[in-house]
């Protein structure tokens, strides 16, 4: 019961708010709303699910907003160019995955600290997004949005998919020793090594994943509306580390599991709209969101030296 | 081994030289294709405008020489430009005061990164990564996301506008940082210990160092000092801004590593953070300067790619190095043996 | 005749000018528990390192299952079956106890199914045969080190070695953890695979082992069995304590000179709960060497971390010219006037990637430095001095420590503890892994600060250099002050029969 005990309280301050809002703003839970504020958290639920299991192998990856960004335009641009949109998808993949290659390549051959890599690169891409597109919208043909579906049919498709795709990574980092290496690697590199794991080749793998990923998460997002706004990734990777970090994720690696990192995710977004019904202004929220990484942080910080004297 | 440690000194004036030729180089470059480079005026606005990111880089690097990493120090330059225009704007104080307070506020959030990060043992990275998203956020939600504070007390605009001397104030002021973190980090036993910790934290305390508090130091130092810049930048650009400083912890991390600051702590010198400054300075000057990148207005956008790039290739570089070093030294080294060094006698 | 297990014939291994090994001889047998006996810096871990493969032998051979073997390593050790059980497990913290098992004992590969039924399964067989109660799903960083080790021990079982290498496993044992441990050394041996126990718990050797081999000065002296044929003992303490001290004429010590004068230090029941100290009552004075005895873990580095407030001490009282005083921080401890010249000089006693003068300088900021302000004339007029004081050879005093020797790193980490002009001099292990050249010089230079006046605590392994050196000898067992000599008349055999001795009033173990 210990084990989980960290995602359980996370999951009971999710239901306890769920529970205020009940009371105070029921209409927080009308259908077609909740079911679109949902799906507007798919891509970050994606870019979560790769940011989590980044930080288990004990690194880190600040340039998944720009990674976002820059493969979105693409997609939107080639969408517009006639490209099919099953091929939308793939595509995306592969340029976020190129993308993850760079940060993986100084983080685990170079052996590079991850912050200042992902930092260095966020602006990269994020300047060559602003370059080639100059901040102008692309509109996408038609038939993309909603995946030519009625918006309720997309919004669910793209929610089933999300979850199918998280509960599968779920399952892949419990059951398949591959998933249990990224533990492993960030419990303990050396001792990883000694056991016949390739640390490097690890780090360097989960960083081709975290892009490939964010090209995923560019393409759930593009599909929700009509045009694609270059600045969409903008403060992703905050979101997306701050839901790994409240869901349990350990910064020093080793520890936390996708679910937790999911009732992150929803408490995290389910804090915002709840602030707008409780009539709190928007403009907080970005320093809620400092406050609640910090919060998480230092708990964990306090209990692991209380575990330790 | 003589040469070991020879050819360590021999690495580092290597990095020194060539951040000189780069930034030579650059200056060559701009002088013969961008517009109006060599002016007397657009060279003291390459001093004025580069006074902000020139300090904070100056407080950057004892940050990273101890092994450590602000990334708060852009959003906490918003956050003190916001606080500067509630001070003078809505409760109406004189400009001395609520510089002064500004700078207090500066203080006390630095030494809340340095409290968490000492006490709590936590890790740098993720404690100014929260305060990175906070102290930006606060200032977007004092300024309500719109707000901009436009109007100053005349003396206070003056910051911006003075030439004592014929070079302008921020020359002055960039000056009088620079030598003092030259004092602290060189002179004093402080910036001593700031590389015994980024060398060996253990190493450091087994000495009896005061660990502690000389971790902390950096990083207290770190939150005043933006809260000057932030002075300086609203007293430029005759606004404040919540979103001023957005970017800039990019560019004095550049900065530090640029000027040959390990990022892994130790090894590093002021006057080489002094030449990373120039370097991206003159580049962000420069680059706006070239017709074709005039004409297209992509200036910032460049500048901005290059710095990043920038950044990769000082990163990169050291560790290449080492890594076609140690190919071309594949030996018959055991894997296990205890390395003894070679005995100088 | 059954096969040998494991054979090293003549095995040399050196580390630049230290020869750990001068020429070992081993034999293990099936079914047989073979104890390694020898005191510290004897030759034990670096013999069970080039066992295990993590060293290459300069010379000699090694065979496994009757097959030379060249160029070993871990892996392929570890293939051979070939484990081994250190003090400290190397586990991963965050993970469970059955996947520590399961890592350690699979065959790597990134797309295999990772059968959890079958991983706790495994992990709970091989923890019921130990007999360990121990929860398979819990965290191994909740575990306590005994727990953490009796893990390793379950690996060890499931990989199915043949040869089982045991360093010290009761050293933090209980009781009941330790019967647990014996019944598996029996139930190894009983399976035909042979055991390397390697302990200083003579009544657990007399209990366990089949055969002892000595090991002195990094050559296999004797082999010998515990018990002939009819099963009677064979073997006494005292035999093995000849054994593992004897040595021929001792090296040339400096002479002890003068009186000791006031006392400096005193300790009263001291004790660091968390460090396993306990109850520590002894005094230093002026003048005087006092020599700190005791076997690897008896608590005589954790003693000296808590004098100098690295882990302050949570009982008793420290007294230091006559006042009493509280270490609550190696800040403190200098402040007080108390030194440490640590034991792991290239991690603690030195920074590596520092000039000589700046290590030397470390410790005396306030007084060298007024005002925070450097002064770089004072500093290298400081090493200069120290250099030339202790010859310390380097090309100048802006050599970074790393290029240094052993012996001038031992020496640059003396000069910054001189450099405080302390009452107290604490040196843990001041000439290991120093050449024979450098280790007079150092001896020389303490007895001349002990002359000086200042109270010097030695803590040391090498039996002659407690001998030659120390004017009183505490030795130290189990985190307890166990017996104090004088210097002049002790002997190596009194010495090392009060670090073997255990705790009064222990059971004697029932033989298996």
């Amino acid at each position: 019961m210990n084990r989980y005990f960290r995602e359980l309280s996370v999951a009971g301050a999710l239901v306890l708010l769920l529970a205020l809002l009940g009371i105070v703003a029921p209409q927080f839970f009308e259908p077609q709303p909740l079911l679109s504020r949902l799906t507007a958290q798919v891509p970050t639920l994606v870019l979560t699910i790769g940011i989590a299991m980044v930080m288990i192998t004990r690194q880190i990856d600040i340039s998944v907003g720009s990674q976002f960004g820059l493969c979105a335009v693409l997609a939107g641009n080639l969408l517009t160019g006639g490209l099919p949109l099953p091929l939308a998808l793939p595509l995306a993949a592969t340029a976020g995955a190129a993308m993850g290659a760079l940060n993986g390549c100084l983080v685990a051959w170079l052996g590079l600290p991850s912050i200042v890599v992902t930092l260095a690169t966020m602006v990269t891409w994020a300047e060559v997004l602003r370059l080639t597109q100059q901040g102008r919208f692309i509109n996408l043909p038609a038939g993309v949005q909603w995946l030519g579906l009625s918006q309720a049919a997309g919004q669910t498709a793209l929610l089933a998919a999300s979850l199918a795709l998280l509960a599968a990574m779920a399952w892949l980092l419990k059951n398949r020793s591959g998933g249990r290496h990224l533990y492993a690697v960030g419990s303990d590199a050396e001792a990883a090594r000694l056991s016949g794991i390739n640390p490097k080749a690890t780090t360097f793998w989960v960083f081709v994943f975290m892009g490939a990923l964010a090209g995923v998460a560019a393409v759930c997002n593009l599909v929700q509306s009509p045009q694609v706004d270059p600045k969409c990734g903008t403060g992703l990777e905050l979101k997306a580390i701050a839901a790994a970090v409240v869901g349990g994720i350990a910064v020093n690696g080793g520890r936390g599991s996708l679910w937790g990192a999911f009732v992150g995710l929803l408490l995290l977004a389910t804090i915002n709209p709840a602030l707008t019904f409780l009539h709190v202004e928007a403009y907080w929220e970005k320093a809620i969101q400092g406050a609640v990484i910090l919060l998480a942080v230092v708990a964990d910080g306090i209990r692991s030296r209380r575990n330790a004297s | 081994m003589a040469h070991s440690s020879r050819s360590l000194k021999a690495q580092l004036l290597r990095h020194d030289v060539l951040l000189l030729l780069v930034l030579a180089l650059e200056i060559a470059y701009f002088l013969n294709f961008a517009r109006n480079f060599g002016t007397p005026d657009n060279l003291s606005n390459i001093v004025r405008h580069s006074a902000e990111i020139g300090l904070l880089a100056l407080a950057m690097m004892p940050v990273i020489l101890t092994g450590g990493i602000d990334l708060s120090v852009g959003s906490l330059m918003g956050l003190c430009a916001v606080l500067f225009g509630v001070l003078t704007h809505d409760l109406h104080w004189a400009s001395l005061p609520a510089a002064s307070l500004t700078v207090a506020a500066g203080l006390v959030a630095g030494a809340f990164n340095a409290s968490v990060i000492t006490l709590l043992r936590l890790p740098p990275l993720i404690v100014t990564l929260g305060t990175y998203s906070l102290f930006r956020g606060l200032a977007e939600a004092i300024t309500q996301g719109t707000k901009t504070y436009r109007s100053f007390e005349p003396a206070f605009l003056q910051l911006g506008e003075l030439r004592p001397a014929g070079l302008p104030l921020q020359a002055w002021i960039l000056g009088v940082g620079a030598l003092g973190f030259y004092v602290l980090v060189h002179r004093t036993t402080f910036g001593r210990s700031f590389r015994a910790i980024g060398f060996s934290p253990e190493g450091a305390r087994y000495a009896g160092l005061p660990v502690l508090w000389r971790t902390a130091l950096p990083y207290l130092l770190a939150g005043g000092v933006a809260a000057v810049a932030a002075l300086l930048f609203t007293a430029r650009l005759r606004q404040a801004r919540a979103d001023a400083g957005t970017g800039y912890e990019l560019a004095a991390i550049t900065a530090v590593v640029l000027g040959g600051t390990s990022i892994f702590g130790g090894t590093g010198t002021v006057y080489g953070t002094v030449a990373g400054i120039a370097a991206i300075a003159v580049l962000n000057n420069g680059i706006g300067r070239i017709p074709a990148v005039l004409k297209a207005g992509i200036g910032g956008e460049l500048a901005s790619l290059l710095t990043g790039a920038l950044l990769l290739i000082a990163l990169a570089a050291p560790g290449l190095s080492k890594l076609l070093q140690s190919v071309r030294k594949q030996s018959t080294l055991p894997a296990s043996a205890n390395p003894s060094p070679s005995p100088t006698h | 005749m059954h096969d040998v297990l494991l054979k090293l014939s003549g095995v040399t291994k050196s580390f630049g000018a230290v020869r750990a090994l001068k020429g070992v001889s081993f034999e293990l047998h099936p079914g047989e528990v073979h104890a390694l006996l020898g005191e510290n810096g004897a030759g034990k871990s670096t013999l069970i390192k080039v066992i295990t493969g993590a060293h290459t032998p300069d010379g000699g051979l090694l065979e496994i299952g009757g097959k030379a073997v060249e160029s070993l390593t871990p892996e392929r050790a570890r293939t051979l079956g070939v484990a081994c059980i250190y003090q400290q497990p190397a586990l991963f913290p965050e993970l469970s106890v059955a996947e520590n098992i399961g890592l350690r004992l699979e065959k790597p590969g990134s797309f295999k199914r990772v059968d959890w039924k079958a991983r706790r399964q495994n992990a709970a067989a091989l923890l019921k045969r130990i007999g360990a109660a121990i929860d398979p799903d819990a965290a191994v960083k909740t575990l306590s080190m005994p727990e953490q080790q009796l893990v390793e021990i379950a690996c060890a079982l499931g990989s199915g070695a043949r040869t089982v290498i045991m360093d010290e496993p009761t050293a933090s044992l209980t009781r009941s953890e330790q019967e647990l441990l014996f019944g598996v050394v029996r139930e190894l041996r009983a399976s035909g695979a042979g055991v390397i126990y390697i302990s200083h718990r003579l009544e657990e050797i007399f209990a366990l082992a089949d055969r002892v081999t000595v090991l002195r000065d990094g050559e296999s002296i004797a082999t010998r069995p515990v018990r002939d044929a009819g099963g009677q003992m064979q073997l006494s303490e005292e035999e093995l304590i000849r054994l593992m001290v004897g040595r021929p004429v001792a090296a040339i010590y400096p002479p002890r000179e003068g009186t000791p004068g006031a006392t400096v230090l005193e300790l009263e029941a001291v004790g660091c709960a968390a460090s396993g100290v306990n109850g520590i009552s002894l005094s230093v004075r002026a003048g005087e060497i006092l020599g700190l005895a005791g076997l690897v873990g008896a608590g005589r580095t954790e003693l000296a971390r808590i004098l100098f407030g690295l882990t302050p001490a949570d009982s008793g009282k420290i007294r230091l010219e006559n006042r009493e005083v509280r270490v609550d921080s190696p800040r403190r401890a200098v402040e007080l006037g108390i030194a440490y010249v640590p034991e792991d000089r290239r991690r603690h006693g030195v920074i590596l990637q520092m000039a000589i003068a700046e290590n030397m300088t470390m410790a005396v900021h306030p007084r060298l430095f007024p005002g925070g302000v450097l002064r770089f004339g004072a500093e290298r007029a400081l090493a200069l001095e120290y250099m030339e004081s202790l010859g310390v050879k380097a090309y100048g005093p802006e050599a970074p420590g790393g290029s240094l020797s052993g012996g001038n790193q031992q020496k640059v980490a003396l000069a910054r503890w001189l450099a405080t002009k302390p009452r107290l001099l604490i040196l843990d292990e001041p000439t290991q892994g120093v050449d024979v050249g450098a280790k007079s010089e150092i001896h020389r230079i303490i007895r001349s600060l002990a002359a000086e006046g200042l109270a010097v605590l030695m803590i040391s392994s090498d039996l002659p250099e407690i001998l030659g050196m120390s004017d009183r000898i505490a030795v130290l067992r189990g985190g307890r002050l166990v017996q104090t000599l004088d210097g002049a008349e002790a002997s190596a055999d009194a010495v090392m029969a009060a670090a073997l001795r255990d705790q009064p009033a222990q059971p004697a173990f029932p033989s298996l």
